[in-house]
């Protein structure tokens, strides 16, 4: 595993041109659909949350992949692995937290029936 | 470890000593802990959206301005391409690396730099704007969690200008030696999680917030 | 966009006064002195003995993993004993504090603590027990043993090892600089919202509370990332995850749940700081800030804390037992998997600590019965040591004292933790010193594992051993002095007393409050006999010499190394043949350690930066205490500085040449075979050293004496 030359090193050559250009045009256009979804108003607010994680989920996976080289090679496995085992822990966090507040607002706020909440 | 169990073993077909130059992977092991570090960083934006969340309902507000009253998805857009266009920049930058490209890497730092100051200008100027506007952090619980929000990754963002800065001296002062190429990674690695992270601020602050 | 706040202010020094000196405080003036006294004789000393070169080549600028792990052990021992201190004012205060007829003294109603400095006691006492005290000691060993079991020569990142000890020295200095200027807070350790929010503590003392947890945070997230890096990247060859010893598996665990749970610490403290400071409104009680988000946000962090603190002395006592029963640890790979399950859990439980918010059943359900399923792999670990122990060789020595005594703490503070996760059960004693003494029971068990991992490592860091009859005394009067405290506590908690009480109104209660004054009493003498121990041991270290294998019936790689081990670790980095390697290598006789032949040795440089940084850190933290703007844009400026200037710095390596390896291999191997020689019939003591020069016995032999390297430092 020894390289002399730090610039044949795989986490140097796996640089992609291609793959860089495809994330930007694919994330951009992602981004421009959520947009148009928001602006447009032409989705239910539940079926619009769902479409825009959707956009967000799909431009993150792309990125992770083209972007940041995630995947199963010997020169990125173990990057991999902790992102793996770290994103559970994102949600953990950020459910758990959303739905004890949810259950505690139900409980504790005054929420009259047609009031925009944000997590339902 | 009972010496029943145990068989004799032949001394000469055992290897004890490490003697095969085995050298560690510098790079990688940088890049691997540099990652560690930003997962952690990941957690904290992770809390923040938590914060977010709570913070986020109609009556967080406190009869105050909300999202919808302020939020400009259009220029928020605009900081989008910034942003991704920095990113896209700065992988150019590590494929004129991959080639040896001194010229294309140190254009490529320009590039990304100034796209990413194009975002940062943008950014200043919203904040501004609102500001004078009366809708402050100080306004409310839902304000506070969306000033902080966003203006931490701004935040990380002027960090890694600075950063880029660094890079451009030492890339035409020391060349590509260990060292910088190490450091190149790292901040490809920084700077491609800003793009991350600001997929989820994009749509789940800016996106969002329209709708609350 | 800064707040208004009451009081004075000046641009120079910030809140800063000469009132806000405590001169006329009856407890702290006179320990003040003490403090100064101390101090004093301390640079007299080093300056009469001539011992500054030395001190900033050796320590304060070393990179050396294991010279920083001593280093964070001694800055938990001074903290440890601060909180013990803390504590002992506690028990005394409640003691003499019961009833309305109690007298009160040094102007204090009742007892001798007015309301005020009793609630910055109990609050110091919980922040530098678990961050300050239980983390670095906890650091430490892990900083010392993880390289040298995976045979490694240091850490991943040696320079970002030393950050982190001084970024803890820092805060370590701050809060204890909140004793003689201004004051601490007094929200209790996990601070209370909103009373935090400078409506309601207008003084400095939440600000001194805040960032010495951001600077721990800070500290323990470098060190995270540097002993997961470490074991992922550093292992020697034949090191597979399989054959990692147990301890290295508890330290990644509990280093996982460091990395991502420090985080939730930041950002829960940083929020109070945009409070305290800008004025926004996450925490507040009005204009849609929640309270609850802070303990929410901090039991994110506190929860997964707790096990962050008790997985390496997990990992400790997994390491003791079976060298004291001479045999292998029974069932390895659940040991793993069960360590595993517990971080993983510890994810998902932390709502537990606050079940009374309110979040209905739904919720408190999810978390409670989360909360149990921790219970699972614990019990799978109790019965793997009982296993280990059962038709072992058992030796009751100090160290194995020590881990037999955390295993029965554990059962202790487990089961009680079992009743705490039920909901009806924890509505009633919410806040009741139940709690306190269940958590107690559950630290206890790390501080007991400390204590037996510091018998056990000690001969391997220090190339003697520590006395035993000492070391024995301190366990039976800790134990004696355990049981004796929280006894009394569960039984007070059940009879329904609250925490954090600075007067106790239930006369009856009385001699239970007593017989915690006697359990802290003989707390106390386990103090002296702790002290008495190391000046014992030291003073004779000549005649407890060890050689590499110091029980004789160890079984993991750092036992492969000399004692002390050299700053090199290993002259020729070992292949790894089995899981234990040492008990492999032992068994089959391959107990020569010495290669046929050594080859260069590439060593980072020493360096001061990480000091100045840690210096910086402490400016910063105080500048931001105090408000004092221009000291914090300086010292943040610098820090930023300092660091680009570093990454300008290519020239952080030396090379030891092979026959300079070999010359100080063959003195390592000289001492340890003049150690080994009386020992023969002992396991450990048939190790083979061919013909070599008459015996150096006990020279070189002093504290650290074999750890110095030959390299300058260079700032």
């Amino acid at each position: 595993m020894s390289h002399d030359n730090p610039l044949q090193h795989p986490e140097v050559q796996v640089a992609s041109g291609r793959g860089y250009l495809l994330t930007f045009l694919v994330s951009t256009l992602l981004m421009g659909v959520a947009l148009f979804l928001v602006t447009s108003h032409s989705v239910a607010p539940f079926g619009l949350m769902l479409a825009l994680s959707l956009c967000a989920g799909l431009a993150v996976i792309v990125q992770i992949y083209f972007l940041m080289h995630m995947d199963l090679s010997e020169a990125q496995i173990w990057n991999t692995f902790a992102l793996v085992l770290t994103i559970p822990l994102f949600i953990l966090a950020i459910g758990l937290t959303a739905w004890m507040f949810q259950e505690l607002y139900q409980r504790t706020m005054v929420m009259l029936p047609g009031m925009p909440g944000m997590l339902h | 470890m009972s010496s029943s169990t145990s068989k004799a073993i032949d001394p000469s077909s055992v290897e004890l000593w490490d003697h095969s130059h085995h050298h560690h992977d510098v790079l990688s092991t940088r890049t691997f802990g540099f990652w560690l570090y930003m997962l952690s960083d990941a957690m904290i934006f992770a809390l923040l959206f938590a914060a977010w969340g709570v913070l986020s309902y109609s009556h967080s507000f406190a009869g105050g301005p909300i999202p919808a009253d302020f939020v400009k998805p259009g220029y928020a857009f605009l900081q989008t391409l910034a942003l991704f266009g920095s990113v896209l920049a700065y992988g150019f930058t590590m494929v004129a690396l991959k080639n040896g490209n001194k010229a294309g890497v140190i254009s490529g730092l320009w590039g990304a730099l100034i796209l990413g100051a194009a975002f940062l200008a943008l950014d200043i100027n919203d904040v501004v704007h609102l500001l004078d506007a009366g809708i402050t952090p100080q306004r409310s619980g839902g304000l506070s969690a969306f000033f902080i929000l966003t203006q931490t990754h701004a935040l990380h963002i002027l960090f890694g200008l600075l950063w880029m800065l660094v890079m451009l001296v030492q890339v035409s002062r020391f060349g590509f030696t260990t060292e910088v190429v190490g450091r190149m990674l790292t901040l490809r690695l920084f700077w491609h999680f800003q793009a991350v992270i600001w997929v989820f601020v994009f749509v789940f602050v800016y996106l969002r917030g329209m709708l609350i | 966009m800064l707040v208004d706040l009451q009081g004075p202010w000046s641009p120079l020094l910030g809140r800063l006064a000469l009132s806000q000196i405590p001169y006329e405080n009856h407890i702290l003036a006179p320990l003040f002195v003490v403090v100064v006294i101390l101090g004093l004789a301390i640079i007299a000393a080093i300056s009469y003995f001539g011992k500054w070169g030395y001190l900033w080549r050796e320590w304060l600028t070393t990179v050396d993993h294991k010279k920083i792990g001593i280093m964070y052990i001694l800055i938990g021992l001074v903290m440890l004993f601060r909180g013990f201190m803390d504590a002992l004012m506690i028990r005394t205060q409640q003691a003499m504090a019961v009833g309305p007829d109690a007298p009160g003294y040094l102007g204090a109603l009742h007892g001798y603590l007015a309301p005020y400095h009793f609630g910055q006691i109990y609050s110091a006492h919980g922040v530098i027990m678990i961050l300050l005290a239980a983390t670095p000691l906890l650091v430490g060993i892990m900083n010392v043993i993880v390289p040298l079991q995976i045979g490694a020569r240091d850490m991943a990142y040696p320079y970002l090892n030393a950050l982190g000890l001084w970024v803890t020295a820092a805060a370590a200095a701050l809060v204890m600089v909140s004793l003689f200027v201004g004051d601490f807070s007094h929200n209790g350790w996990f601070g209370i919202a909103p009373i935090f929010e400078l409506s309601y503590s207008p003084g400095v003392g939440v600000d001194y509370w805040m960032w010495v947890m951001q600077l721990t945070a800070l500290g323990s997230t470098l060190g995270s990332i540097n002993i997961l890096a470490t074991v992922v990247k550093m292992r020697a060859p034949g090191m597979t995850w399989l054959r990692l010893p147990i301890f290295t598996w508890a330290a990644v665990a509990s280093n996982i749940i460091a990395l991502t749970s420090f985080p939730a610490l930041t950002v829960a403290l940083a929020l109070i700081g945009f409070d305290r400071y800008l004025g926004t409104h996450f925490f507040t009680a009005g204009l849609g800030g929640n309270l609850m988000l802070y303990t929410n946000l901090f039991w994110i962090w506190g929860h997964p804390e707790v096990y962050f603190v008790i997985l390496p002395a997990f990992g400790m006592i997994s390491e003791i037992i079976p060298t004291f029963s001479e045999k292998p640890l029974f069932g390895y790979v659940t040991m793993v998997l069960a360590t595993f399950g517990i971080a993983g859990a510890s994810w998902a439980v932390w709502l537990h600590h606050f079940f009374t918010m309110g979040a209905g059943p739904a919720v408190n359900s999810f978390f409670s019965v989360a909360t149990m399923l921790v219970g699972i792999p614990t019990g799978v670990k109790v019965f793997n040591w009982a296993f280990t122990m059962y038709r072992g060789r058992l030796r009751f020595e100090t160290a194995m004292l020590w881990a037999v005594g955390a295993v029965f703490l554990l059962l202790l503070g487990g089961l009680t933790g079992m009743m705490l996760a039920i909901p009806a059960i924890n509505y009633m004693v919410h806040n009741s010193v139940f709690v306190i003494a269940h958590f107690h029971q559950m630290l206890l068990v790390i501080v007991y594992a400390i204590f037996g991992a510091v018998t056990y490592w000690w001969p391997k860091v220090f190339g003697f051993k520590l006395n035993e009859a000492w070391g024995k005394a301190v366990f039976w009067l800790f134990t004696a002095g355990s049981v004796l405290v929280f006894v009394p506590m569960f039984t007070l908690g059940f009879m329904g007393m609250t925490r954090r009480l600075d007067y106790v109104f239930n006369t009856q209660w009385q001699p239970l409050l007593d017989i915690q004054v006697l359990g802290i009493a003989v707390y106390s003498l386990s103090v002296l006999a702790f002290v008495g121990m190391l000046y014992v041991s030291i003073r004779d270290h000549a005649k407890n010499q060890v050689s590499v294998d110091a029980w004789g019936t160890a079984r993991s790689l750092e036992w492969m190394t000399p004692s002390p081990v050299p700053f090199y670790n290993f002259a020729v980095v070992p292949h790894i043949n089995a899981r234990d390697e040492w008990a492999w290598r032992k068994e089959h006789g391959f107990t020569d350690l010495r290669p046929d032949h050594y080859e260069d040795i590439h060593m980072p440089k020493n360096t001061g930066i990480p000091l100045i940084l840690g210096a910086l850190m402490f400016l910063l933290g105080f500048g931001l205490t105090w408000r004092i703007w221009w000291l914090c844009a300086l010292s943040l400026a610098l820090i930023i500085a300092l660091v680009i200037i570093r990454s300008f710095d290519s020239d952080t390596g030396y090379t030891i040449p092979a026959d300079e390896v070999e010359r100080m291999e063959r003195g390592h191997h000289e001492r340890a075979r003049a150690v080994d020689l009386p020992a023969a019939g002992v396991l450990g003591g048939a190790i083979a050293y061919g013909q070599a020069d008459p015996a150096v016995k006990g020279q070189g032999a002093a504290l650290g004496g074999g750890m110095t390297s030959p390299e300058g430092s260079r700032v």
